[in-house]
């Protein structure tokens, strides 16, 4: 005869003011197989913990119903506490009288009757459930980074310095990401070269991290601790090996400064063989596919200049695609952002003229190493501007574009003021359009501050239109700080484009099974308490795919994305869930139905003895192959048929 | 031979009560195009006008005309910009708020009349990009504009908004330049005023504030170099054309912008007589370019 | 507890404030309460130049509920309705529909209104039309008119009476 307890939780007055819980309280104790039901404030402090392990103790139970939150929030909680009481951990059924019950009722009478129902039906389980014992899964102590921007950076040399092997992809053929592109970065203006190449060069030369530029993930399959990765190595036409990195190859290439450059954002020019920019990593060149002569026509005069150049030998024209595979116990994305594409808001005018750029093309005319080697020109005659105007938000906070903020504009947009004031003279004629300024982290505000007390024309407003008058640019701001529409005639726009999420999130969030928030970047687990976890476990997001974030918030989200992967990677073994399917071999006609359904390769045929079997370690519990299975063959442990039906049957 | 395309020409009321040239072209250029345009009696003002003085009732007068093409089961083609908008406005609340769908139809009882959302609207610019098509309209061409340099102005009834479904982009509409491009001219795809408002709305209450907009597009383009304006409107027409010396005046510039429906210049194009384009109806310069322009 | 605008002793009007928010969505628009005041209605507006038409400050003053002050302005009757406020707002604000309402609610309380829109209502009651046929002058001076065109007769209301009765009987209600 099994020993039911009820626990009814309060949740402060959370629960207590919507049902009456002493009532439900004494109404449990009347159930069948009920020895004792009890109340209490708190059921998942410390207190509760005792009364329940105490109640076990006392009255010798054997299972535990807990009316409470949902199980979402303190199964795991109240598992440990039965346990610890002696109750093996899967005979515990919780109630969700919170979510299902006093949030969703607003009569007392009515929210303590379905709380009743629902105690009622718990019992009903409890009575039934089994014992069960999680099986352990051995962890491989490596993990994979996916993007090597700051983040992926960050995330693989805190995990390398931890001691564990690393496998860092880049699709690019060089690490870097967007901030590789920046000049300085606010608000203390350090130079980002300066502070990122070293972390760059330590990726290189780090003996734990394994790094493959120009690739990308193709497959994945397995589940926490034990993954199994497939990455597509691009071919580059560059023996890794033997490149110096001399440039040779670049300064033969028939298509010299005749490619648009990605990293320069399109202002400058490339050839076809090329390094994106002076300091890669690797320091190594590659051939662009999509534009070299012999590749895209098969000749290339009467030989590849660019193999004629290379004193190494390092071109390799024969080189093919390639799939390697890894295992990892533990995967970190850290894929980034793109810039929304001005040409959206077309009346801003980024289609027609191209005097008007955006923030990340003023980065590119404003760093050194840039296609202006750091002089800031118009792109119309290759003048220097007298006069550049801002128009920020474009396309953020926008319900038909972006309605997120992209949280860097405003800084953003100061540092470049900031920055083009010292390379083009106080003199310059600085116009910025701004809506609110949000200047929130530390040191921002003050960097602001410094920024208004040098001469600039801050127009607090949106501009309808951008006009390309040919000689010059025309814009009409109406500025809400004096009331008054003011006419700008200027040289040079920046836009400040909204962050997005990358052109292929979602095609990527389905190889990895990770959910997208409403905007399209990567859902994190909790906002607030998992913010770097994902609904997979053992995957976990960090940087600009996660939500727009600055390189400050980038870094430390990466850092802790790396220390919650850590948790894993340090243990030997991982306890697996035993609430997954099972199979009942005597009814098993062996159809095969469950291998097609399952969405985790978990299921496999038996081709011996035509029996369908569960791999544990990949079998997530989602129930698919018990949905199907024709002859009730599959079994969901403690969630078998019996136990559901004698909840319905107690319930009604 | 194509079948035909049947449409029930929806007027409104500035096109047949004195913008004559509109009504003349469309009736002459559209049937060398497999376009038949049945006349539908009974109609009314489409609404917008009244909209800032009750909009219910722009609303009830704006299903009452396409409750009247409804029965004869026919699309309509309002070649005016703001009928159109009228209409494509009106079926959008109708067909998105059942409540106000109801209300409207009760009213509508008393005349015998329903409204389903069972037809459609199309003016002058979806009409023969859409629906006819370049290449059609390529092979009509006869008398190519060939060195006419024109500049666009598509009106913002046409154009806006764009939640409601118009007939071109609201920021960066090119489907008139398209079809000019087919009659051999050589149209300004992009002029910093092209968006402008022809001041229309303002004429009656504050005409100096509107023909003041009138005149500074007209001088815009004109100093731009451009030989001539198409429109597609007769409120943007009157202003631009009929209005346009007094749109000089109240400027104090010199306006000689020849000023043409773009329906003309397709009759033009197919080889159609002038006068039955209505082109002696056009107050500005036009024998500009259809005389020296050699069409 | 109450608000008063200092300025004009002007009481925020609740009611009307809802019924114009009610009108909008009824009429498939957003409601004012979502303008963040970034003013691109304004820099944009066809009628700031020439008329001082601020869209943004209507929305602002109705947000705030100070309705009397609009009905009573004249600037209400200076949109060009370009639609220009309502493609561009970020917020999916459409200060042309809130004139709109704010218009109709002055013609409702029986403000004068300029005189165009009387002689329409006056010619679409006893026409169907805003106006009859009109005689025009030709670029060569002579004159013209439909019929002689050759343009077929035009389509109006035959039972005018009907017409006008529907016309009337919508005309004292709102949307």
């Amino acid at each position: 005869m099994r020993r039911v307890g009820v626990f009814v939780c309060h949740c402060g007055i959370n629960i207590a003011q919507t049902v009456d819980v002493k009532a439900l309280a004494d109404y449990a104790g009347t159930l069948p197989n009920v020895v004792i039901a009890k109340e209490y404030k708190y059921m998942c402090s410390d207190v509760g913990a005792t009364l329940i392990k105490d109640s076990i103790k006392k009255h010798k139970l054997d299972a535990v119903v807990i009316a409470s939150c949902s199980p979402r929030m303190h199964e795991h909680t109240f598992r440990r506490v039965a346990k610890d009481g002696g109750v093996n951990p899967y005979r515990v059924e919780i109630a969700n009288i919170r979510e299902q019950c006093s949030w969703a009722h607003t009569t007392k009478e009515a929210a303590t009757e379905k709380a009743k129902a629902l105690v009622r039906s718990a019992v009903g389980k409890a009575r039934l459930l089994e014992p069960l014992e999680p099986s352990m899964i051995p962890v491989v102590p490596k993990a994979l980074v996916i993007g090597g921007g700051i983040a992926g950076i960050q995330a693989a040399l805190d995990l390398a310095n931890d001691g564990f092997d690393i496998t860092l992809v880049e699709r690019q053929p060089s690490i870097g990401g967007h901030m590789a592109q920046l000049d300085k970065t606010f608000p203390t203006l350090d130079c980002s070269s300066c502070i990122l190449t070293p972390k760059m060069m330590e990726v290189a030369n780090h003996e734990k991290i394994e790094l493959l530029t120009y690739a990308e993930l193709q497959n994945v399959e397995g589940s926490i601790g034990n993954y199994t990765v497939t990455i597509k190595k691009k071919p580059r036409y560059v023996t890794l090996d033997k490149c110096t990195g001399c440039g040779d190859c670049a300064a033969a290439c028939r298509l010299k400064d005749r490619v648009v450059s990605e990293f320069n954002e399109g202002l400058g020019k490339r050839s076809a063989a090329y390094m994106p920019f002076p300091q890669a990593v690797p320091l190594k060149y590659c051939i662009d596919d999509s534009t070299c002569l012999f590749l895209t026509k098969g000749k290339c005069g009467d030989e590849p200049a660019c193999q004629k150049a290379c004193a190494q030998g390092a071109i390799d024209f024969t080189q093919k695609e390639e799939l390697v595979e890894r295992k990892v116990g533990a995967i970190i994305v850290t894929t980034g952002y793109q810039l929304l594409d001005p040409g959206r808001l077309y009346e801003y005018g980024y289609t027609t003229s191209p005097d008007v750029i955006t923030s990340l093309e003023l980065e590119r005319l404003i760093s050194s190493s840039g296609p202006t080697k750091g002089e800031i020109l118009r792109p119309s005659n290759q003048q220097k501007p007298k006069s550049v105007t801002f128009i920020l938000c474009a396309g953020s906070r926008d319900e038909t574009q972006c309605t997120w903020c992209c949280r860097i504009g405003c800084m953003s947009a100061l540092k470049q003021v900031y920055l083009l004031k010292e390379k083009l003279g106080e003199d310059v004629e600085i116009n910025l359009c701004y809506q609110d300024i949000r200047a929130y982290g530390k040191g921002y505000e003050e960097f602001y501050r410094k920024v208004r007390g040098l001469p600039t024309n801050l127009f607090r407003g949106r501009p309808s239109e951008v006009r390309d008058m040919k000689e010059y640019l025309k814009i009409d701001i109406f500025d809400t700080t004096t009331s008054k529409l003011f006419e700008i005639k200027t040289d040079l726009v920046v836009l400040i484009p909204a962050l997005m999420p990358q052109a292929d999130a979602t095609a990527f969030a389905r190889l990895l099974r990770l959910t997208l928030s409403g905007d399209g970047f990567f859902l994190e687990a909790h906002p607030k308490l998992r913010p770097v976890d994902t609904f997979v476990n053992g995957i976990f997001i960090a940087g600009c795919c996660q939500g727009p974030k600055d390189i400050q918030d980038t870094v430390s989200q990466a850092s802790a994305a790396a220390s919650r992967a850590a948790t894993i990677l340090t243990k030997k073994e991982l306890e697996i869930d035993p609430l997954i399917a099972m199979v009942d071999e005597e009814a098993c006609t062996g159809c095969g139905i469950c291998v097609e359904v399952c969405p985790y390769e978990a299921r496999t045929l038996n081709e011996r003895t035509r029996i369908a079997e569960v791999n544990e370690a990949l079998c997530a519990g989602c129930g698919a192959c018990i949905a199907a299975c024709p002859s009730n063959a599959s079994i969901h442990k403690n969630f078998t048929k019996k136990q559901l039906l004698n909840m319905v049957d107690d319930m009604m | 031979m194509t079948t035909h395309m049947k449409y029930a020409l929806y007027p409104g009321c500035l096109m047949p009560t004195e913008q004559y040239a509109y009504e003349l072209s469309l009736r002459e250029s559209l049937p060398v195009l497999q376009v038949q345009l049945v006349d539908v009696p009974e109609f009314s003002c489409c609404g917008e006008p009244m909209k800032s003085v009750n909009q219910l009732l722009s609303l009830y007068l704006a299903a009452r005309n396409i409750a009247l093409a409804e029965q004869q089961q026919l699309d309509l083609y309002a070649p005016c910009a703001m009928c159109h908008l009228a209409l494509s406005e009106c079926k959008h609340i109708l067909d998105h708020n059942t409540a106000m769908r109801e209300r409207i139809n009760t009213l509508l009882s008393a005349e015998n009349l329903t409204y389903t959302g069972s037809q459609q609207v199309v003016h002058t610019i979806d009409l023969l990009y859409d629906h006819i098509g370049i290449e059609k309209i390529k092979q009509q061409v006869k008398h190519p504009l060939k060195g006419w340099k024109l500049a666009v102005h598509y009106g913002c009834h046409a154009i806006r908004p764009k939640e409601i479904g118009r007939p071109d982009d609201s920021e960066h509409p090119l489907k008139i330049e398209a079809i000019l491009r087919a009659l051999g001219a050589e149209p300004v795809e992009d002029y910093p005023e092209k968006l402008d408002c022809c001041g229309a709305p303002l004429l009656a209450n504050l005409p100096e504030s509107a023909l003041t907009k009138t005149g500074q597009k007209l001088q815009a383009i004109q100093h731009h170099g451009i030989q001539g304006l198409v429109d597609v409107c007769p409120w943007c027409h009157k202003m631009f054309d009929a209005r346009q010396t007094k749109a000089g005046e109240t400027i104090a510039a010199k306006l000689d912008v020849p000023v043409f429906y773009l329906t003309q210049l397709l009759g033009l194009a197919f080889g159609l007589p002038a006068e039955k384009l209505g082109l002696h109806l056009n107050q500005s310069p036009v024998e500009k370019l259809t005389v020296e322009g050699g069409a | 507890m109450t608000i008063v605008d200092l300025t004009s002793m002007g009481e925020p009007q609740t009611e009307q404030q809802r019924e114009i928010n009610a009108r909008l969505v009824s009429l498939q628009n957003e409601i004012s309460s979502y303008c963040y005041q970034c003013a691109k209605c304004t820099s944009g507006c066809e009628a700031h130049k020439l008329l001082e038409l601020e869209p943004h400050k209507i929305v602002a003053l109705l947000k705030r509920g100070l309705i009397n002050e609009l009905v009573n302005s004249d600037i209400i009757w200076t949109c060009m309705t370009c639609m220009k406020c309502r493609e561009r707002c970020p917020q999916r604000v459409a200060p042309i529909e809130i004139l709109f309402a704010l218009k109709n609610m002055a013609v409702a309380s029986g403000k004068q209104i300029p005189g165009k829109y009387t002689a329409m209502l006056q010619s679409i009651l006893s026409l169907g039309l805003i106006q009859d046929i009109q005689q025009i002058t030709t670029r060569m001076n002579t004159t013209v008119k439909r019929d002689e065109l050759g343009l077929p007769p035009l389509s109006k209301p035959t039972d005018a009476q009907k017409f006008q009765a529907a016309v009337m009987k919508i005309a004292t209600e709102k949307v």
